[in-house]
């Protein structure tokens, strides 16, 4: 693959539900290593948009490249392109039959078929990580909504990903807990990670992003700098948003 | 802790709840009350009680033999029926409907004797072998729509987690989907055990030497007909009781997880 090539390629895709159009000949590159924070009012899209891109939503036309394979190629084999794809789920969706490290070592062992130590090993250097080691052995309902979902980015970089995608990571959370996943969010970013994430978290939009996309009832709007994006937004429709929300 | 969903089907016995004040002591009522009347009614008159003790014991071994062989084969039935049910193949799922339709609209001792005699024409197998065919057929529709409903109440976005990390379609049923269905299977399962467990009186009449048969015949020597048949009933009750307690715990220990 050629290096300079965008990571995730989305061109020109729709989506129908039925009759309502969910995706309206969106279009966006992602290169490695860089995050893109995906904005917009509830039903604009956006969440749609971030499931197409391991297929958990499919497309009704248009092509989507995930690091080289394309989605729709039925000689692709889907399974193998979504180990590379984390996602963060808005409602955490942690195995509740098993235990935290059981989490972060179910996959690992299961489809890489990695040794049970050597994936222990793993689960409890990024449980460290997220700032949780002390509960490897509780079960997810003992835990609360903010330690749930930093053990729900732990299980996904437990399979190594290229792409971490984060649909509404903070929405299910209590103000409080907020700031705890963020704050694992924002370290990373930092290490490189390629992200796309779709928030309300403007604060986050604006220190993280590379690109902020602005979306409104399937399509995207504004495509931007945070800069650019919040203080010099180009259309009327995105600065109706952005009165609103801050 | 939170909400659990049950599924809820009245033709087994009453399991106990240990939430559940008053049917504990309705449990331990009736539990006395039946191992106090096996004692006494053959010591008070042994003749003919504690003959009819001494000769019923060898059904208890057929009937057990035949209700586990059944609900093992049933659960096997079933867990295909439930998955064929809910599979997205139209045709698979026809063919998982129709034996389910066809299935509850017979009664059970018709299929007994259908599948008795129509295995009959074409095999010649023990009656036994006949009479858990024909159980498990009959119990694996009901056992089928006991998964449907279990895998249906977990939450989707399980599913969602488990395919977003690699796993298959297959993978995510086995490692993730099926494990805690399980636990809101078992109750109903459990349920549909006892049921079949009484159901397999039925059998006697394919001359499998059940419990009840195991009356029948001495009744038919002795004529002593309330008698024998007192003792039957108080023997199913006793089976019933202690296997309601038993899967109730092991329903108590399955939700280890969900307790904080």
């Amino acid at each position: 693959m050629n290096a300079a090539e965008p990571i995730i390629q989305i061109k020109s895709i729709n989506k129908y539900f039925g009759s309502f159009k969910a995706l309206d000949n969106v279009s966006l590159d992602v290169e490695v290593g860089e995050k893109v924070v995906v904005l917009g009012p509830s039903g604009s899209g956006k969440s749609t948009l971030l499931r197409t891109i391991n297929r958990l939503e499919t497309i009704s036309s248009g092509t989507i490249i995930v690091d080289g394979h394309d989605l729709y190629d039925p000689g692709e084999d889907i399974n193998t392109i979504r180990m590379e794809l984390g996602m963060v789920f808005q409602s955490f969706n942690l195995f509740k039959h098993k235990t935290v490290l059981e989490n972060l070592t179910l996959a690992p062992i299961k489809l890489k078929k990695m040794d049970k130590s050597r994936a222990e090993e793993l689960a409890y250097g990024l449980l460290d990580k997220v700032g949780i080691r002390d509960r490897a052995d509780h079960y997810p309902v003992q835990l609360s909504g903010g330690q749930q979902q930093r053990v729900a980015i732990a299980r996904a970089l437990a399979m190594e990903p290229k792409i971490m995608l984060f649909d509404e990571p903070t929405s299910a959370l209590d103000p409080e807990m907020i700031g705890e996943v963020l704050e694992v969010m924002v370290t990373l970013a930092k290490e490189g990670m390629t992200m796309v994430v779709v928030t309300h978290e403007m604060g986050f939009a604006r220190e993280v992003a590379d690109q902020v996309v602005f979306m409104d009832e399937g399509a995207i709007i504004e495509q931007a700098s945070p800069d650019v994006f919040f203080d010099h937004p180009a259309h009327a429709r995105t600065r109706l948003f952005l009165e609103q929300i801050l | 802790m939170t909400e659990q969903k049950r599924i809820e089907i009245g033709d087994g016995a009453v399991i106990p709840d240990p939430e559940d004040k008053g049917l504990i002591s309705a449990w331990w009522i009736a539990l006395i009350g039946t191992i106090s009347l096996l004692i006494i009614l053959p010591l008070v008159k042994p003749d003919p009680y504690a003959r009819i003790l001494a000769f019923v014991p060898d059904g208890i071994l057929v009937t057990f033999k035949v209700t586990i062989a059944s609900i093992s084969l049933a659960l096997v039935i079933g867990l295909l029926t439930g998955l064929g049910r809910l599979s997205k193949n139209r045709f698979i799922n026809l063919i998982a409907s129709l034996y389910v339709e066809v299935v509850r609209g017979i009664p059970l001792l018709v299929q007994l004797f259908y599948i008795y005699f129509a295995l009959g024409r074409i095999v010649r197998v023990p009656d036994i072998v006949a009479a858990v065919i024909a159980m498990a057929f009959c119990y694996g529709a009901y056992m089928g729509e006991v998964f449907r409903a279990g895998i249906k109440s977990i939450d989707f976005g399980q599913t969602e987690a488990a395919m977003s990390l690699g796993f298959n379609a297959r993978q995510t049923m086995a490692y993730v989907v099926l494990p805690q269905a399980w636990r809101t299977i078992l109750p109903p399962v459990g349920n549909e055990f006892i049921a079949l467990l009484k159901d397999t009186s039925l059998v006697s009449i394919l001359a499998v030497a059940d419990i009840l048969r195991r009356g029948r015949e001495y009744a038919s020597e002795s004529f002593n007909y309330f008698e024998t048949y007192t003792m039957i009933a108080l023997i199913y009750l006793l089976i019933t009781l202690i296997l309601s307690r038993l899967i109730s715990s092991m329903e108590y220990r399955l939700s280890h997880y969900e307790r904080r």
